[in-house]
């Protein structure tokens, strides 16, 4: 197993710089600088700007400074933010974005594993026809709809939390609904489908001839087997959550990494998508290796190889 | 043995709601106490910086003018008001119009104690004019004698700018030229001063990435001083109270709250989480109007929204042409029945009142007008026009629609519309590559030569790429002049020649729509973005 996490992890090198090449290029590419503005910025202060940030020189020579600078760990100063380093941005925001996609993907796993099972237990009766509803509905209704409509009825109606902000432990509640309802959704579908597969197997059949207790059955044999299809979708599902929070990141005024990403294409600040870029693009390749890794564990059909 | 179903899931399903719900009772957002007087005002962008010679955008001046303050400040209303005293208590004009005398109060302080002083003021010039730092609004200094060799390298010795530090109550400044208009330039928010010893003790003085702005380092010389900044949430201040004008302050802080977005703020507001917003959605505003009390208000704003023609681009290089498409646009009813946002329809260019500007002449609308002058440049009835392109970048498409219907209907011809995302739009439009584009003109201060002088030849907010000697001259001329009546001629000369070329179409003058909750009393901007938080009170 360690073998194949080694060379699993040296892959990412190359994968790495090819994503930090494309996106170096791409976005240089795109017409409009970081200093472009509808009040025109005067040729003579332009050019200073640029000098200050080596904009002047060769592209190749800023891909090559760039590049040493990346593997010295130093993502570079941001264009927008003059005081500010994109480590530093990175460090601020990314724990943000790491609480807000832990809680979404815990209200996730709670409500679409519990509504799962509930629905493979107890398949074609009123429990699974509900568990059935809500999770479409998960599926049906966009976050920039739900979202809204949480915060109208419990801040604006009831006046019980925050309609934005990320101060208190409560302002955590909505957002985390909002993004975890979509993925539980999913998940629900995914565990009753998988779930059904398994309650058919025989040997479900010879546990319960044995005298196996129902919940021993459901939670310790037939579970185990319906989370495979769950945990394959969990590494770009957790993926989704980090990258995508970008919506409920802007409904909730959440300080997170999402928009900065987003809004770092918008404002033309290279080094800011670029370090995004790079984090995002580690973040998946990590998850996708967890997420093999536990599928070997769950699956004792499948081999490290 | 435990029941698996219902009861098996419902109970969790109930935990989770019960823990969510107590969560939420027990720690609900408890009121500041009643003793706490803090305004929360929101706005739209993140500041990049609250370094006043870097910043550019109204969002970080916003903050800026609470936590500094620079000799002279803006007049609160129209515009037509000179700016007031602010660390200069009073100035005195040379009998050329070439050198201003500053009178500094004794009492002026920065937030760590020290007196403010004239050298404060010269180090801040000269931060503003050195090339390496990049200040985006250094042009506003360049009214200074030498200041723009100064800042393109072509003089190195400080001591040759028009900045004089005559005591350190008593500060000196020379000019190239007399220019009437120069204590509104004095009261712009890139003449706020930074203290010397806290910029230097974390970095040079033109160091762009210098941290002293940070809570903690950052020492300023307004009626507040900075406590806090959470990063794309809030930035606090406090009330300063060595400030010299400290007993008219009734805030004890501001909370300055940042939104991306709309109609996310609009819900904070509901919610009561917000005083003073920034802006209205759109499709709120009919529903505040109608409310009783309404929280809305709507504040005019110097600010022109205009279509730049690009003049080297057949047909739109015959004036008869141009001309033709300003006078068959019917922009009262673009403003009432298309934006319905309270703006105004802009038949001048300049916006009438900004720093005490009256225009002297006026598009009169005149669809046959109109058609007279397209048949005469070649095409009658819009037979043989090219279909142009009009592009913007933001959402303006209800009012570019409207626009094309006019001209199909009065002229029968066609253009087509583009929205581009802005960046990729601006540069598009400073490298000529578009037929018509819509243009959003904000001045710099409370003067109308900045605008005049953009649709200079050469200029790069010049986005029509027009040249017109006579123009070029009255604005030069105009700004160099010392007697504001013999200016205002001049500028007037000028904006007609403007409107009968009509290298631009202006369309309304904005105006912001904003919500204000009703504790909130003597809340005051003026048409520049300036926010005045001096008189604000709570109750």
């Amino acid at each position: 197993m360690l073998r194949f996490i080694a060379r699993r992890l040296l892959q990412v090198i190359p994968v790495l710089f090819v994503i930090i090449t494309a996106t170096f290029f791409m976005v240089r590419f795109v017409p409009g600088g970081p200093f472009t503005a509808e009040k025109a910025v005067p040729p003579e202060i332009l050019r200073n700007l640029e000098a200050h940030y080596g904009l002047d020189q060769p592209l190749w020579r800023q891909y090559l400074n760039y590049l040493g600078r990346v593997v010295r760990g130093d993502l570079g100063p941001s264009f927008k933010y003059s005081n500010r380093s994109v480590n530093e941005i990175i460090a601020d925001k990314l724990p943000v974005s790491l609480e807000l996609g832990a809680t979404a993907l815990a209200v996730a796993l709670v409500l679409g594993l519990g509504l799962g099972v509930l629905a493979a237990v107890r398949r074609n009766r009123w429990p699974d026809y509900l568990a059935s509803s809500v999770g479409m509905l998960g599926i049906c209704v966009p976050t920039f709809v739900m979202g809204p409509l949480l915060v109208l009825f419990f801040a604006i109606r009831l006046g019980w939390l925050n309609a934005s902000g990320w101060y208190t432990l409560p302002d955590r509640i909505l957002p985390a609904l909002t993004l975890g309802f979509v993925y539980a959704a999913y998940i629900m579908r995914l565990t009753r489908g998988g779930m059904l597969e398994v309650l058919n197997q025989d040997y479900i059949r010879t546990a319960r001839a044995k005298g196996a207790s129902e919940v021993r059955i459901v939670l310790r044999h037939a579970l185990r087997g319906g989370l495979l299809p769950v945990v394959a979708f969990l590494g770009p599902g957790i993926a989704g959550i980090l990258t995508g929070s970008f919506v409920i990141e802007t409904i909730f005024q959440i300080p997170g990494l999402g928009r900065e990403f987003v809004n770092s294409a918008f404002n033309r600040d290279y080094t800011l998508v670029l370090g995004t870029v790079i984090l995002y693009a580690g973040l998946i390749i990590g998850l996708n290796l967890v997420v093999d890794v536990v599928q070997v564990w769950l699956n004792p059909k499948l081999k490290f190889e | 043995m435990i029941p698996v179903g219902p009861l098996r899931s419902l109970p969790l399903g109930c935990l989770l709601g019960a823990t969510l719900l107590g969560l939420a009772a027990c720690s609900r957002p408890s009121p500041p106490p009643a003793t706490e007087r803090v305004l929360r005002v929101s706005q739209r962008n993140e500041p990049a910086t609250l370094d006043p010679q870097l910043a550019t955008l109204p969002d970080e001046f916003f903050i800026i003018r609470a936590v500094g303050e620079g000799l002279l400040v803006p007049a609160p209303g129209s515009g037509d008001t000179p700016p007031l005293p602010g660390v200069a208590e009073s100035w005195t004009v040379s009998d050329d119009g070439c050198t201003y005398t500053f009178h500094l109060r004794a009492g002026a302080r920065w937030s760590n104690g020290d007196p403010v002083t004239a050298v404060d003021f010269a180090y801040s010039v000269q931060r503003a004019l050195t090339p390496a730092l990049g200040a985006p609004k250094a042009a506003l200094f360049f009214g200074l004698k030498h200041a723009a060799a100064y800042h393109a390298g072509r003089v190195t010795d400080f001591s040759a700018v028009g900045v004089r530090v005559i005591n350190p109550r008593t500060l000196q400044l020379e000019l190239e030229h007399p220019a009437a208009d120069f204590p509104v330039t004095v009261a712009s928010g890139p003449w706020i001063p930074v203290h010397r010893a806290t910029v230097e003790r974390f970095g040079a003085m033109d160091q762009r990435d210098n941290p002293w702005t940070k809570p903690g380092h950052h020492v300023g010389n307004g009626p507040f001083t900075l406590s806090g900044w959470l990063p794309a949430q809030e930035i606090a201040v406090r009330r300063h109270a060595g400030y010299w004008d400290s007993a008219r302050v009734k805030l004890d802080g501001i909370r300055f709250l940042v939104f991306d977005n709309g109609d996310t703020e609009e819900r904070a507001f509901r919610a009561g989480q917000v005083d003073v917003t920034m802006a209205v959605p759109f499709s709120k505003l009919a529903g505040y109007r109608a409310a009783q009390p309404s929280p809305l208000r709507t504040a005019p704003l110097h600010e022109t929204r205009y279509l730049a023609l690009n003049t080297e681009r057949a047909p739109l290089d015959l004036p008869a042409v141009r001309r033709a498409l300003s006078l068959a646009l019917d922009r009262s009813a673009l403003v009432e029945k298309v934006l319905q946002g309270g703006q105004h329809p802009a038949y001048s260019f300049l916006p009438p009142g900004l720093g005490g500007y009256q225009d002297a002449d006026r598009i009169t609308e005149d669809a046959a007008e109109a058609r007279r002058l397209l048949a005469e440049a070649g095409f009658p009835g819009g037979a043989g026009f090219p279909v142009l392109e009009v592009t913007s970048w933001w959402a303006s498409s209800a009012v570019l629609e409207a626009i094309q219907q006019m001209w199909r209907r009065e002229l029968g011809i066609e253009v087509t519309l583009a929205q581009r995302e802005a960046r990729a739009h601006l540069a598009a439009m400073a490298a000529g590559d578009y037929a018509i584009a819509f243009v959003t003109a904000i001045p710099d201060c409370n003067s109308v030569t900045d605008l005049l002088t953009d649709l200079t030849s050469g200029n790069p907010g010049n986005y029509p790429r027009w040249s017109n000697p006579d123009y070029d001259r009255l604005v030069t001329e105009g700004s160099r002049l010392n007697s504001a009546s013999n200016r205002l001629a001049a500028y007037q000369a000028a904006e007609r020649l403007l409107l009968a070329d009509s290298p631009v179409i202006p369309l309304y003058f904005n105006t912001q729509n904003f919500l204000v909750q009703p504790r909130v009393k003597v809340w005051q901007t003026d048409r520049l973005w300036t926010r005045f938080y001096k008189d604000v009170t709570l109750e």
